[in-house]
Order: structure tokens, then C-alpha cells, then sequence
């Protein structure tokens, strides 16, 4: 079996299925299989033995590339060859597992986990159920990877396929991404929605009164989900009501009473070291080597430890919080830090970290039901199938920083940056969420256009809308109501183009006509948006008959008039 | 029984509905879609609602299937009875552009809502207009039937189309397009955004496709401007079918746009808008019979490019 495709861009049939065939690796062995595909080609590997992080094939580097992130924060961008990747050293211990699933590779090297693309071709994996698939880049060449952390396949297993596809980059994405999606099964069921969130206006500095003053304020803005942000928990691990706040049953009942869906913002695979849990349930941690906790990242000044979500006692702990918390009301779930779950390190059961991950995932889906789950801070790929939104980028922030550390830190340039070349995962895999829009107009440094730009991407996109605005303060109100007005239309068709050379072109097309974003310089930033006048002004009037069926009634707002 | 059923033989799925078999074949005196029929009480514009006597239904019962060269699924889905206005004696030939403009309108609000079903595959939107294709009331109407599987006949067009596009690199209706606007001799109507032709592939006599000159793989995707055109392009067929032998010509008219909940073929796929009508000649029909329901080939009696020029030489006001 050969391994080496000398140019992507000029493959040929005789050229891809040289790849397939069978080898042998340390410890175990391989078969791959190529296949014929709209648009390229299939490639399905079968392995058997102990299989570490194995090479599938590699390939002639691009000069541009589009590289990815294994994680919600991480950045989707464009780099060239001359992109001087080394993660900040004095970070590293920080972010630990925050940046890679592998940061023992990540933190010296260019890597692109699941997917990485160029202006003419794209190659991808299907899925990461058990291994963790990704491209490793030096300036020469890149390798086609599969890190299955050394688990042990008795017989003959199949594990993340990869496609290779030929065509422009801007339309080959949303392509990829349906593959994605019925590999995996997805099925859409939740509703895209317009909330509120309490993070980006009062951070940790939140309590129940600023809670009530917002509901109060909230009134006649078209929120469907209020969501309570990080601040009201005791501790990390620890999910109960601080002092700041009543019992979980009254906060959501006061938010219901406003007509909404009562939202909690929780990190179910996190566990503080001074949290109760990390106290007295050591042996529910991930370990290292020497069996103590491992660190998974610092954050809050402190160490922060993984629950090992294979652990019978800990499964059971998880499937009862989140039980309780929707006992308690709560009908939509921000679960954060949630690659606290997939981190290496020793668990009772003997399986991949993505395995781990996702038997986490899968007790909190099967608590929750159908409620709305948006993941955050989430390994991407693995979390597709039980998520219902996705935060697909860093942080925001009440300012716009295109000079700083592009490593997911917050930052409303970053974040935004990544609403465009993520884009195509919206409706697809889950629905986008571009993190919250800030609309206030004081205690911030964010400028109009930034502002404007911001909504009007994440509108157009036909993202998740979430606001995050002390409502007492100066709104502005035209934006929002403006953004209101389109969303009211209802579904919307997407593409965009430029994602190569950073020149986006929204096409957003819905009932109400096509409207075009179009992005000259993110970075000022500088940008026009198009808007497709109505000629034909409709009113939808639905009538739900006796019988059971429904009339949709269509009518020209001016008659009605 | 409401259930669909596999075809292991042909690999396509036939729906049976028990419920279909009580829909009236000759309807009354009384239009059911007129105020006072039995639909509406009270004047409206548009309308599109549930059928009475659906094929699918959001809510079809459950199915087991246990038996693998018998497999079976829930019919589910919906079909909705599709109004273009409250005017019975109208016709798309008779509404001013206008209407045509809400009801392209409308098409594109129960496309999209529809494709909020995770479960629907395919929104199919048509009309059956005249007796001779099926049509039990003359009131202006079409239906829409949304799919919880891709029909053989559309499998068909995406699977040709994305070969096509393998094997050029381009979507194969805008290929057609320019050809087409560079020979012309096809053509029937044309404007800044749509052409009008009998195809050079045409099964029925007087066929005729409409094809937008943008690649857009549905209605959503026309800007405002566009819709306006594909309005006029609508009258302006359907008025001179209804010229051409000076009476109302029956046809079935069928938009062929890309699948939902699956963006695999927004760039191989280009819709378009097929009528086909089943008149060979004033007074003779064209049926469908055993050859083109056995094996789907047709034989068409009509040289395309001679209906393309009697089509063309009709006069309508535009």
C-alpha cells in the first residue's frame, strides 16, 4: 500500500486507489478501501490489533491551507506557508487540553483536526466515534491521520472514514457537511431560536435581582429562552444555587413566568479541585499515569480535573443532575468546557477518549430529552447527533482586537472570524451558535459598524440570535428590531463564498427575498450589506381547523392595510 | 391503511392510502374551494391547507415492518391543496402577474417551512390542470406533496446531473441554458433572468421547461426581481398553451427543485419548472401508455423544435 499522493489538486483514479490495500502496523494491522463518490473519493479503513496514532496517507502541501480546530473556541482560518505556528509557551498549562485533544503534538506543530481544505479540493473524516482524526502539516507535506490512543480491536472493526473531494472550496463545504450529517445521522429536530444570556454583560458578577430586572426589561423583545450564565453554582462540579441565588425550581419558574424557556449554563465534565466532588469522589476523575487527578485545564484560579464519564458512579451522578435540573424547570442546557470530557488519560473503562466523550453525551441527551442542547467549548465531530446548537467559536467580547492571540481567547474579531468560515455547519450538523450579540451602546468598546456587522452576519447566516445587554442600559433598539423583522420570515438559505481570501459573500436567501453581506476587510471592518426590497408583501394568518388540519392564509399587507 | 410500501423489484416506494380512494371523482355543483363551499367561509387571498384526503400525513400510524423482502414504512409526510386565488373561473393564464407573484411567494414559504420537518426529503409542487390529467375541480389550484423519500423519477435527475457535473465540472442545466440562448431555436419566451424552451429531450408534444439562466437549486434562491420574472414567464406559457388550439390546455405543471434537509446537490442541481401537456394536436391526446409507463421511454410525435416554433409564433400581450 502506498501512501504518498504527490499533488492533491491534479489527482487521478490510478493515483487515489493506489492507497487502498492492507498493512501492517506496531501492534495491529490495516485495510483500506477506496471508493468511487460524487465529486471524489471514499476512503473506509478496517483495523485490528492495538492501533496507536497511525498515518493513512499523505499528500503535497498547498501553499494556502484552511485548517480547523478540534474545539468550539479553536480557530477555522487560512494560513500560508509561512505561518509561524507555536502555541505561547507561557499558556501551555493554561489551556492544556483546552487547545487539542493531543496537545503533546499541537502545541509545536500545524495540525488540522478532522477536515482541512484549499481552493480547490477539501479532504475530511466522516465522523470521530472512536479515534480522533486529524492532518498533521509541515511546510512540505501533509499527513493523513488517526489516533486511535492505542485501544485494542479484537476483530476487524471499521473507523472514521475520510472523503477527498475536487471543486471549489466555497461549495464543497456545505457538501462535506451533509455527508457529516447523514454519516451520522443527524436529524434536526430542534428550533433554530432568539434568546438572552447573562454572560457577556455581568460575567461572574451576577445575581438573582439582575436576573429579575432583565425579565422585567425583556418584555416585547421576541426572546423564545432566557438562559442564567456561569455565577450561579456553588463551584465547578458542585450545581447547585450560590448565595446570590434562590432554588433552581424558582429561578426557572420566575423565567417561565415571562413566557420563556428557562436556559442554565452548566460544565458537566469539569470538576474544580476544591469542589466537593473532586474531595470526596477522587476515584470519579480522569487519571494520569501515576493515578492522580489530571489537570485538564486552569481556569477560575484553579486546577480544573475531568469527570471520567465511564465510571458507573459518575454516569449515574451526571444522568441525575441533569435530571434534576430539568425536574427544576429548565428546558435548554449551555454545557460548557465540554472537552474536559475527552481528555487522554486513564478511566475505568479501557476505550478512546472520544468514546469516553461521548458516553458522557449520551446520558445527558437521554436525560434531557428533547429539551435544547447547545454545546460549547465542545469537541467538534464527536459532538454531532447530540447536540442541538454548537457555539462555533471563541468567546466574544465588548471589543475588537484583530492584533490579538488568535488561540480562542475572547475576542469579537476572533469570534466573528469564525462565524464565517464555519458557516457551513449551520442547519446541517446543529445550529451555529455565533456567540451572544451585544447591542448596548455604553460600557463597551465595541463601535457601530462592528456592532451591525456582528448581527447582521449572524442574522443572515440564519445563526442562533442571543443577546447578552444589561437591558437597562442604551440598546440599540433599530438594529434589533430591524434583525427581528427578517428573522420573522422564518428558514433561510445560506451560501457563502471568499472563505479563501477572506472576502465573504453572504448569500441569505428566504421568503422575503436574497440579501448579500459582503465583508471587504473584517479587520476595520469594512462591509456592505444588500438588501432584496419586497415587491410582494405577504401576511401568513394560520388556522388550525376542527378537524385537525391546517390553513395557512396568505394576504398583501398593503390590502390589509 | 396509510403505509408505503418497498418495490424490492424497482427499488422505488409506492404509497397506499385508503384514505385517497374516498376522494370525489366528480365533484358536486358546488366548488369546495369558492367561499361557501365546503373549505372556506370567508373571502381570502391564497391559501394552502392540509388535503382532506392526504397520501401522507404528519401523523401516519405507525408500521412494523418485519419482513425484509417486504419492508414497509409510515407514510409520513403531508399533502396540501394549494389555492391561487379566491376567483373560480381564473386560471394562471387568466391571474394578473401580480398573483402569479404571491403565489410564487407562497411556493417558497411551504418549501421552506416544510424542510423544518427533519423527516421530509422532498417537497414536490404541481399543478394538474383539466379533466384529461386528473383534475376533479377546475377552480385554480396546484397541490404540493412533501416527502419522507427522494421519488424515483427525481433520484433520477440528481443522480444524472451529478454525474454530469463529475465528469464536466459544471451544472449541467447551465450548460443547457447557453447552449439553448446560443442556438434559440428552442426558445418559446425569454427574459433577463428565465428562458422559456420545448426541451431537445421533450417526452410530450408541447412540452415546455422553464429554466432560470442563474444557477439556483430552488424558488427560495430567486431574488425579488426574479420571482417577478418567473411570474410573467408563468403567464406567458400558460397563455399561449391556452392559444395555441384556442382553448384551456391541460396540463400537469411540475417544479423540480432540490431535495431538503440535504444540501448534496445545491451545486450539481438547477431548478426548473417542467409543463407537460397532453395534447398532440387540437383534438388528440397523448397518453400514457404502455410503453412509457413499462419502461419510461416516450416517444414523442412532435418534433421539439417545431413546437418550439409554433409556441414561439403565438402572440400574448407581455
Amino acid at each position: 500500500m502506498s501512501t504518498f499522493f504527490a499533488n492533491i489538486n491534479e489527482l487521478n483514479e490510478f493515483d487515489v486507489f493506489k492507497r487502498a490495500g492492507y498493512r501492517i502496523v506496531e501492534g495491529g494491522e490495516i485495510l483500506v478501501r477506496v471508493e468511487r463518490i460524487h465529486l471524489g473519493y471514499l476512503f473506509r479503513t478496517f483495523v485490528k490489533g492495538v492501533i496507536q496514532d497511525v498515518v493513512l496517507f499523505e499528500f503535497q502541501r498547498p501553499a494556502e491551507i484552511f485548517v480547523n480546530n478540534w474545539q468550539s473556541w479553536g480557530p477555522a482560518r487560512v494560513v500560508g506557508k509561512d505561518f509561524p505556528f507555536s502555541f505561547p509557551i507561557e499558556l501551555r498549562k493554561k489551556f492544556g487540553y483546552s487547545a487539542s485533544i493531543m496537545p503533546e503534538v499541537y502545541f509545536d506543530n500545524l495540525i488540522s483536526d478532522y477536515f482541512m481544505g484549499s481552493d480547490k479540493f477539501l479532504i475530511g473524516a466522516l465522523s470521530s466515534r472512536i479515534g480522533h482524526p486529524y492532518l498533521l502539516i509541515d511546510p512540505e507535506t501533509v499527513k493523513v491521520k488517526l489516533n486511535l490512543f492505542g485501544r485494542h480491536f479484537a476483530d476487524w472493526t471499521e473507523v472514521e472514514k475520510f472523503v477527498v473531494l475536487k471543486g471549489e472550496i466555497d461549495w464543497l463545504l456545505p457538501y462535506y457537511a451533509d455527508l457529516v450529517a447523514k454519516e451520522n445521522g443527524v436529524e434536526l429536530k430542534a428550533k433554530n431560536f432568539v434568546g438572552w444570556s447573562s454572560w457577556y454583560q455581568y460575567f461572574l458578577d451576577f445575581d438573582y435581582q439582575k436576573m429579575m430586572a432583565d425579565l422585567d426589561k425583556s418584555k416585547c423583545l421576541g426572546y423564545q429562552v432566557f438562559q442564567i450564565d456561569d455565577g450561579w453554582e456553588r463551584d465547578i462540579g458542585d450545581w447547585e444555587p450560590n448565595e446570590k441565588f434562590p432554588a433552581l425550581t424558582r429561578i426557572a419558574s420566575d423565567i417561565r413566568s415571562y413566557g420563556y424557556v428557562p436556559g442554565i449554563w452548566l460544565a458537566p465534565f469539569s470538576v474544580s479541585e476544591t469542589s466537593s466532588i473532586s474531595k470526596n469522589h477522587s476515584d470519579w476523575l480522569v487519571k494520569d499515569e501515576n493515578g492522580n487527578p489530571k489537570v485538564a485545564y486552569q481556569n477560575w484560579n484553579k486546577n480544573i480535573y475531568a469527570l471520567d464519564t465511564t465510571n458507573p458512579e459518575a454516569k449515574e451522578w451526571l444522568r441525575t443532575l441533569f435530571l434534576n435540573l430539568k425536574d427544576a424547570g429548565f428546558g435548554y442546557f449551555k454545557i460548557d468546557f465540554l472537552f474536559a470530557g475527552a481528555i487522554q488519560g486513564k478511566r475505568h473503562d479501557n476505550c478512546t477518549p472520544v468514546e469516553a466523550y461521548i458516553q458522557g453525551l449520551k446520558i445527558i441527551r437521554e436525560a434531557v430529552g428533547d429539551s435544547f442542547v447547545l454545546g460549547c467549548g465542545a469537541p467538534l465531530w464527536p459532538s454531532i447527533g447530540f447536540v442541538d446548537g454548537m457555539r462555533i467559536g471563541a468567546d466574544t467580547a465588548p471589543f475588537w482586537d484583530p492584533n490579538g492571540p488568535d488561540i480562542g481567547y475572547p475576542n469579537a474579531y476572533y469570534a466573528l472570524r469564525n462565524v464565517f468560515t464555519r458557516w457551513f455547519m449551520n442547519g446541517v450538523l446543529w445550529w451555529n451558535d455565533p456567540d451572544c450579540l451585544l447591542l448596548r451602546c455604553e460600557d463597551t468598546q465595541l463601535n457601530d459598524s462592528q456592532r451591525q456587522l456582528y448581527a447582521f452576519t449572524s442574522l443572515l447566516l440564519d445563526n442562533i440570535l442571543v443577546q447578552s445587554d444589561n437591558l437597562s442600559y442604551k440598546i440599540d433598539h433599530d438594529l434589533w428590531k430591524r434583525i427581528m423583522t427578517i428573522r420573522s420570515y422564518g428558514k433561510r438559505m445560506v451560501n457563502l463564498k471568499g472563505l479563501m481570501d477572506g472576502q465573504y459573500e453572504i448569500t441569505s436567501a428566504g421568503v422575503d427575498g436574497v440579501h448579500k453581506l459582503l465583508v471587504k476587510d473584517l479587520k476595520i471592518p469594512t462591509f456592505r450589506i444588500e438588501f432584496d426590497e419586497e415587491r410582494v408583501k405577504l401576511v401568513k394568518k394560520i388556522e388550525k381547523r376542527s378537524d385537525g388540519r391546517t390553513f395557512n392564509y396568505y394576504e398583501e399587507r398593503e390590502k390589509l392595510e | 391503511m396509510l403505509e408505503r410500501r418497498y418495490n424490492i423489484l424497482t427499488g422505488e416506494w409506492v404509497i397506499v392510502s385508503a384514505f385517497t380512494q374516498q376522494r370525489p371523482t366528480n365533484p358536486t355543483a358546488e366548488c369546495p374551494l369558492c367561499v361557501g363551499g365546503a373549505e372556506f367561509s370567508e373571502p381570502y387571498d391564497l391559501c394552502s391547507f392540509d388535503n382532506r384526503f392526504p397520501s401522507l400525513r404528519i401523523d401516519a400510524p405507525e408500521v412494523i415492518s418485519d419482513n425484509e423482502l417486504y419492508a414497509k414504512e409510515r407514510a409520513q409526510g403531508k399533502c396540501e391543496v394549494v389555492v391561487y386565488t379566491i376567483e373560480h373561473e381564473s386560471a394562471m393564464s387568466l391571474m394578473p402577474v401580480h398573483q402569479i407573484e404571491k403565489l410564487i411567494k407562497m411556493w417558497a414559504d411551504r418549501y421552506l417551512e416544510l424542510s423544518t420537518l427533519p423527516f421530509v426529503k422532498y417537497v414536490f409542487i404541481f399543478e394538474n390542470r383539466g379533466a384529461q390529467v386528473g383534475a376533479t375541480l377546475p377552480h385554480p389550484h396546484g397541490q404540493l406533496y412533501a416527502f419522507p423519500f427522494i421519488p424515483k423519477r427525481i433520484e433520477a435527475k440528481l443522480t444524472a446531473q451529478a454525474r454530469y457535473f463529475d465528469e464536466h465540472g459544471n451544472c449541467a442545466l447551465c450548460d443547457v441554458v447557453k447552449r439553448e440562448i446560443r442556438n434559440g431555436e428552442r426558445i418559446v419566451y425569454e427574459n433577463e433572468s428565465f428562458i422559456a424552451l420545448v426541451p431537445f429531450y421533450a417526452r410530450w408534444p408541447y412540452e415546455v421547461h422553464v429554466y432560470p439562466k442563474r444557477h439556483v437549486s430552488s424558488i427560495v434562491e430567486l431574488n425579488n426581481e426574479e420571482r417577478h420574472l418567473l411570474s410573467k414567464t408563468l403567464k406567458v406559457v400558460t397563455m399561449k398553451y391556452d392559444l395555441l388550439f384556442q382553448q384551456a390546455f391541460p396540463y400537469m405543471m411540475m417544479l423540480f427543485q432540490a431535495p431538503v434537509n440535504d444540501i448534496r446537490y445545491w451545486h450539481a442541481f438547477h431548478f426548473h419548472i417542467e409543463f407537460n401537456p397532453v395534447k398532440r394536436d387540437k383534438d388528440k391526446i397523448k397518453w400514457m401508455a404502455s410503453v412509457e409507463t413499462g419502461t419510461w421511454a416516450f416517444i414523442n410525435p412532435k418534433i421539439p423544435e417545431e413546437a418550439a416554433r409554433e409556441l414561439r409564433a403565438v402572440e400574448v400581450l407581455k
